[in-house]
């Protein structure tokens, strides 16, 4: 009977996917080169690793916060954090599709204010998934916003410094 | 036991505020003693500035003339009022938020509401532009906008009972208006 419940475990960890999530990181490193007035397919190809790579800090980074500082929640469900960050992250796609529309139909030049807000908005959102879960104290907002506050930054310098 | 009273009412700008730091709190707890006129207040003064930016960048580009620029912003806040309580209408039904005893004036109050860090940005590219003669529509408006889905986001999954996918979905439709509505101004101003 105890053996069941290590595949109970498992199955809740295959069912959190984070494929959308990168899947818009992405899309804006696909787009992002088109702000530019010159680009190349390299420059275009960089963009999409640097976004990925991003995307996948992000993610991985914000998991290993929220386990970090919610030990006891963790002890209760050892899958929080990567749920609760699948789900936060989720409302990135809002963000993107209107940075595709912006570009496509309006012919805007400016998606880093897209990729910005969305990866700030969804690691917020994931905090709040955390809080829901329950989780204590602001932290899990704030700690969250900072860390992404940091990568878009960071997200915006290596694409200005992209050939 | 009386003073425990006063304790839950609090100022209706400390919901405003809170509105951009923790919108989910506010739209479960707060905005049911929010009043709308107040909300649609915010909204309005937030795409009124917004426009104004437009239309000023617009202004220094030659491609249009001070009443021009007044048109715009009246327009602008004529979007923030009765465009953005449209939007909260529509979003409302759709949701059959009525079923969850989420009042019609409720989501309009609380979609204006949302429109608090708009304003912020807002107010921050006016003083900018004014100063510096800076284009900020673009900068400091459109990131407002942005800004505002957040909150936008957490009201629709209030109204539609905690629906992801639904969620995801509306928010995209409501920020896809808003900017296309804004672009669309920016033409008829030109």
């Amino acid at each position: 009977m105890d053996m069941r419940l290590g595949h109970t475990e498992a199955s809740a960890s295959d069912k959190v996917s984070f494929w959308p999530v990168y899947l818009c990181f992405m899309v804006f490193g696909v787009l992002i080169p088109f702000s530019r007035t010159d680009f190349t397919m390299t420059t275009m190809l960089l963009s999409l690793v640097v976004s990925l790579a991003v995307g996948v800090l992000n993610v991985n980074l914000l998991i290993m916060v929220f386990n970090s500082a919610n030990a006891d929640l963790r002890q209760a469900d050892s899958h929080f954090a990567r749920q609760s960050v699948s789900a936060g992250m989720l409302f990135m796609i809002p963000f993107t599709v209107l940075a595709v529309l912006a570009l496509a139909l309006l012919s805007w030049n400016a998606v880093m204010p897209f990729a910005s807000a969305a990866i700030m908005t969804a690691a917020a959102t994931a905090g709040a998934e955390v809080m829901k879960k329950g989780a204590q104290g602001v932290k899990n907002v704030l700690i969250p916003s900072a860390l992404a506050f940091i990568f878009s930054t960071g997200w915006m310098m290596l694409v200005a410094v992209l050939p | 036991m009386e003073n425990t009273v006063g304790q839950s009412e609090k100022p209706a700008w400390k919901a405003a505020l809170n509105m951009m730091i923790n919108p989910g709190e506010v739209v479960k707890n707060q905005m049911g003693k929010i009043p709308w006129p107040y909300s649609l207040l915010v909204s309005g003064l937030s795409f009124m500035l917004f426009f104004l930016q437009t239309g000023l960048d617009l202004l220094r580009s030659g491609q249009t003339e001070i009443a021009g620029v007044g048109l715009i912003t009246l327009l602008g806040l004529l979007y923030g009022t009765a465009g953005v309580a449209l939007m909260a209408v529509m979003v409302w039904a759709l949701a059959q938020a009525g079923e969850r005893n989420l009042t019609m004036g409720w989501a309009i109050s609380s979609f204006a509401l949302g429109y608090s860090a708009t304003f912020v940005y807002a107010l921050t590219g006016l003083v900018f532009s004014l100063a510096f003669g800076w284009k900020t529509a673009v900068a400091f408006g459109v990131t407002g906008v942005l800004w505002a889905l957040r909150p936008t986001m957490f009201t629709i999954k209030q109204m539609s009972g905690e629906r992801v996918a639904f969620s995801i979905a509306m928010t995209t439709v409501c920020g896809a208006i808003l900017l296309a509505g804004w672009a669309l101004l920016g033409k008829f101003g030109a």
